[in-house]
């Protein structure tokens, strides 16, 4: 199930592309169309998941390329299961807004689809090479969504996107093949292996590791992007349309906080143990630091870009604080920032077509014209911030609370991130949607119509259900979590502060929530 | 073993060189009795072509790993031999049909340029199959002789005339480096074949190892001139630039497949107990190449240097997979037959746009391509992302096979730098790409390409991709085509 729930979105683009260039009415209702499979296969896949299992679920396995040990083997975990989950939502509605594409349209669609299989593959990869093959082959359809499809400088933003990723990612190519031949070292019969369960028994010297972790920590912290290495995401951001805003934020950066969690933590623990503190300042630095760039921002598009770099930091944060708590905060708010900012940038989208500019200056008093606007953005905003009820307060409680007792003062730091998070948010709504209504443009604005309100319905609806009810994902994602923390304790030293594994802490935290 | 009487010669083995080299001549008296049209002389030479591959396949199929030496030890068929000239013999096929336009401009000296194509893609043949440094020169001078020629063979151009002497010069004086070379191992070792060279070392303990040494090095350095690796790949971007273009992606290729042909003969096969000693030089080459090909190429304004210098760092990678030893040498191949396809693909596309016989192709010239043929920018798309090493390209498995093998022979360093230069390379790669979809034509003519040559092009393409996502077939083939 999982190799079609990969392949469907690839034989969309097929079938898109056999449709001919001039019947553009076509191109996006049936990518839309397409790209409803694998959101049904997603959720037959989230819901026959097994809560209590820890391991991979619904594993498939072929040998590949035999001669080096590649396979396409992909499996299912808790980590995982969000992440795919979420791609499958946000998918159809990125391409239901993609109206305002006007030219080469076709081609549009067909790089959207052919993305959405990159990115469900590189979450649902086991073999190393076969997830590098996806993580690396995804730059092609988004350099091309930001460098066809974007704005002024569109050409910039997507050669400095490309550029940061592909050098991340070369490095770690080489930890790649370090661990493949270091398989070949350790076992009897000298194979190369890139299967991602088998180098989980590898015994790497904390030399190695310390190198490895490096390699593949900083091709996700370009990812993420941690703090110092964001400075593409802005541009990117900016530059991208709509729909490519939505993915990259919703989706792509996670890959970088999905390939921490998945292999840094489990492949290297004992070197995870010692840089904690450098993983960790780098987060609350981000945290901080992203928070207060996107107060000054005129432009809210950027606004929203560097806010994810702060909610991406207590992802980040909530990771290394190696805790059960910390962990599920972070592998929750992976999906809620997802849904939160894939809507703020759906609703700044929206504001685009309208207005032709994105200047906050610009606006003003809109909630009088467009008051269902304002009212998604005043949701989606308050989601951001962390307001009790919504799933931002769920994650970024979570987070808090598990890093706490391993990281105490740097805890204290970030959670003014939650304070800043809601000034940049709250004064952006006081300065688009209230205030004196200014401009023949901004009056007569037009409201959300029945489509628009019917893409970000769904992501509200989510939004408040992982709000109330988050054991919906909490509970399939506590054992994989669990899993992680126990290999961490059984190769190292280390050992989880009280409260810090599941029993102490979860039952409390959830108790709160509620 | 000198042979007392005349040996006993497998004539057999030899199939698709005699059927080339004797295509030839049959083309040149073709041409001067009959006269024929430019077209009846090129569908001659493909199928000329054509048989001599079957030939190949079949001698891929009879060939053995132990295959033994004939003429007297100078040629010998091994499965690496065997699998070089499938891959002379099948990109120069691909180039040829790419390459009506050309010959039909060159109009009554076509039989000779296809004449010189045929010898060329023998010599280098012949070249690759050598065990004896003796033959090993023969063949580097038929097929080189004959790229002189082909370089300067439109002969309208300053431009084309300065590669054409260039090229002469500088090969020159390579060839007599790797001469000087071959005489230094003769005096060391009193044999210059490399099976007997590599006897004599098991045999004997060389206690003062200067002049072999210097010896290794100087046939290092003529075939590196050979394979354009860096510092010996000066003439490289002046060369592709004058030359011909229908013909340039041909030359670059067969070159660099007998080069490395060669060099890995010399180096895996003759040298092999030396490897302490020239591991080190062939990294060293390697990683300059890497580099210096990666940024002089960013820097390039005119694609076909761009593509020369592109191809410094190819070479760079595959001297990477051959410094990492015998069982290296399958990544060399796989990255020889791959990247020389790649390679071919984009000349056709650079030929097709500039025209056959053209000097010099300004990257503006490539603004808006997408516009004017979707085709042809989408094969040179695909030929340069699979050359920027991108995954479900030949160009990834290619990058992966070698960086795997000098990994595993604790060349960590050099892979290294290698990842690096890869990543560097694609901004390059990239930039033209960006300029054939992303910026507006000057003009919006359509750009036309002959028939063969859009099926010479779909069908690199198709390779590229296909063997890039199931390269099982090749790396089978190249396994077993190891030095041991």
């Amino acid at each position: 199930m999982l190799t079609l729930l990969v392949l469907t979105p690839l034989l969309g683009a097929v079938v898109v592309s056999l449709v001919p260039a001039r019947r553009r009415e076509l191109h996006l209702p049936l990518g839309m169309a397409l790209s409803v499979a694998p959101l049904g296969l997603a959720g037959a896949m989230f819901f026959s998941f097994d809560a209590g299992e820890a391991s991979f679920q619904m594993v498939e396995k072929v040998v590949w390329w035999e001669p080096w040990g590649v396979s396409w083997q992909l499996g299912v975990d808790g980590i995982s299961l969000g992440m795919v989950a979420l791609t499958a939502i946000l998918f159809p509605l990125s391409l239901a807004v993609s109206d305002s594409i006007s030219h080469r349209r076709k081609a549009f669609v067909v790089a959207m689809l052919f993305l959405e299989t990159g990115l469900i593959g590189t979450f649902l990869a086991l073999d190393l090479l076969l997830f590098f093959v996806f993580f690396e082959v995804i730059l092609v359809p988004m350099y091309l969504i930001i460098g066809v499809w974007g704005g002024k400088r569109r050409v910039y933003a997507a050669v400095k996107f490309f550029i940061y990723t592909a050098f991340g990612s070369a490095l770690l190519l080489a930890a790649i093949i370090a661990l493949a031949v270091m398989h070949a070292s350790q076992t009897p019969d000298g194979l190369l292996s890139f299967d991602y369960l088998a180098l989980l028994t590898l015994d790497i010297s904390p030399t190695a590791q310390m190198w490895l972790f490096g390699a593949f920590a900083l091709a996700f912290a370009i990812k993420v992007p941690l703090f110092p290495f964001h400075t593409w995401l802005p541009d990117a951001h900016v530059e991208a349309p709509t729909a490519g805003s939505v993915l990259l934020a919703g989706v792509l950066l996670k890959l970088g906080t999905y390939g921490l969690l998945r292999f840094n933590l489990t492949l290297f623990p004992e070197a995870t143990v010692s840089l904690v503190p450098v993983l960790a300042v780098l987060a609350v630095v981000g945290i901080i630091y992203g928070a207060v760039v996107a107060i000054v921002q005129p432009d809210l598009k950027k606004l929203v870009a560097y806010s994810s770099v702060s909610h991406l930091g207590f992802v980040v944060l909530g990771i290394f604080a190696l805790t059960s708590a910390g962990l599920q905060g972070a592998v929750i708010q992976n999906v809620n920032h997802g849904l939160t900012t894939g809507a703020l940038f759906l609703l700044v989208g929206m504001l685009y077509d309208r207005r032709h500019t994105k200047q906050i200056s610009d606006f003003g008093g809109l909630a009088t014209p467009a008051p269902l606007m304002a009212g998604f953005f005043l949701f989606m905003a308050f989601a951001s911030i962390g307001l009790p009820g919504l799933n931002g307060f769920v994650g970024e409680f979570l987070v808090l609370v598990g890093s706490f007792p391993s990281l105490p003062g740097l805890t204290v730091v970030a959670a003014f991130g939650v304070v800043l998070a809601a000034i940049y948010m709250l004064w952006a709504y006081q300065r688009v949607f209230t205030g004196p209504l200014e401009g023949a443009e901004n009056r007569k604005l037009a409201d959300l119509s029945a489509k628009e309100t019917a893409v970000l319905a769904p992501l509200a609806a989510l939004v408040l259900l992982l709000g109330l009810y988050p054991g919906i994902l909490l509970e399939r994602t506590a054992p994989s979590v669990e899993a992680i923390l126990d290999r961490i304790e059984q190769h190292t030293d280390y050992e989880a502060p009280e409260p810090g594994r599941l029993a102490d802490v979860f039952n409390t935290a959830s108790e709160d929530e509620s | 073993m000198i042979p007392e009487a005349f040996p006993e010669i497998a004539w057999s083995a030899l199939a698709p060189e005699l059927v080339l080299v004797f295509g030839a001549v049959a083309l040149l008296l073709l041409d001067v009795q009959r006269k024929p049209g430019v077209k009846v002389l090129w569908g001659t030479s493909l199928v000329i072509l054509a048989i001599a591959l079957a030939l190949g396949v079949w001698q891929w199929i009879a060939a053995t790993p132990d295959a033994e030496p004939i003429f007297g030890g100078m040629l010998i068929f091994d499965r690496s031999a065997a699998l070089a000239r499938l891959v002379v013999l099948g990109v120069s096929l691909q180039a040829m049909v790419a390459a009506r336009s050309l010959f039909a401009h060159l109009g009554n000296r076509a039989a000779e340029g296809l004449a010189l194509v045929l010898l060329a893609a023998a010599g280098f043949i012949l070249m690759a199959a050598s065990q004896n440094l003796v033959m090993m020169f023969l063949g580097l001078e038929m097929g080189s002789i004959a790229l002189y020629i082909l370089a300067g063979i439109a002969g309208d151009g300053v431009r084309s005339d300065e590669a054409a002497l260039k090229y002469l010069l500088l090969g020159a004086v390579a060839s007599a480096v790797f001469i000087y070379g071959a005489a230094l191992v003769f005096a060391g070792t009193g044999s210059l074949d490399l099976l007997r060279v590599a006897g004599f070392f098991a045999r004997n303990l060389v206690l003062s190892p200067a002049v072999l040494l210097v010896g290794i090095g100087l046939l290092t350095a003529g075939l590196s001139f050979k394979v354009a690796a860096a510092p010996f790949h000066v003439w490289a971007p002046d060369v592709y630039q004058g030359a011909p273009a229908g013909i340039v992606g041909y030359m670059a290729a067969v070159a660099k497949v007998g080069g490395f042909a060669a060099l890995a003969r010399v180096l895996l096969s003759g040298f092999e107990s030396f490897r302490p000693d020239w591991a080190p030089i062939v990294a060293g080459i390697a990683a300059l190449s890497m580099v210096v090909g990666a940024l002089m190429a960013i820097i390039s304004s005119d694609i076909r240097r761009l593509l020369a210098y592109s191809g410094v760092a190819h070479a760079g990678f595959i001297l990477t997979g051959l410094a990492s030893g015998a069982q290296g040498s399958s990544s060399v191949w796989f990255y020889l037959a791959v990247y020389t396809v790649q390679l071919v693909a984009a000349f056709s596309v650079v030929s097709a746009l500039g025209g056959a016989v053209s000097s010099g192709s300004d990257l503006s010239d490539y603004r808006g391509l997408y516009r004017r043929s979707p085709f042809l920018a989408l094969v040179l798309s695909v030929s340069l992302l699979g050359m920027a090493g991108l995954p479900l390209t030949t160009g990834f498995v290619a990058k992966l096979g070698v960086f795997l093998w000098a990994w595993r022979g604790d060349l960590e360093w050099l892979v290294v730098v290698a990842v690096v230069a890869s990543a560097m390379a694609i901004y390059l790669y990239l930039r033209v790409i960006v300029i054939m979809y992303m910026q507006s034509p000057a003009d919006d003519d359509p750009v036309l390409c002959d028939r063969p040559t859009s099926w010479a092009l779909g069908a690199a393409t198709a390779v590229t991709v296909v063997l890039g996502v199931f390269p099982q077939p090749l790396l089978k083939l190249v396994e077993s085509a190891v030095y041991l």
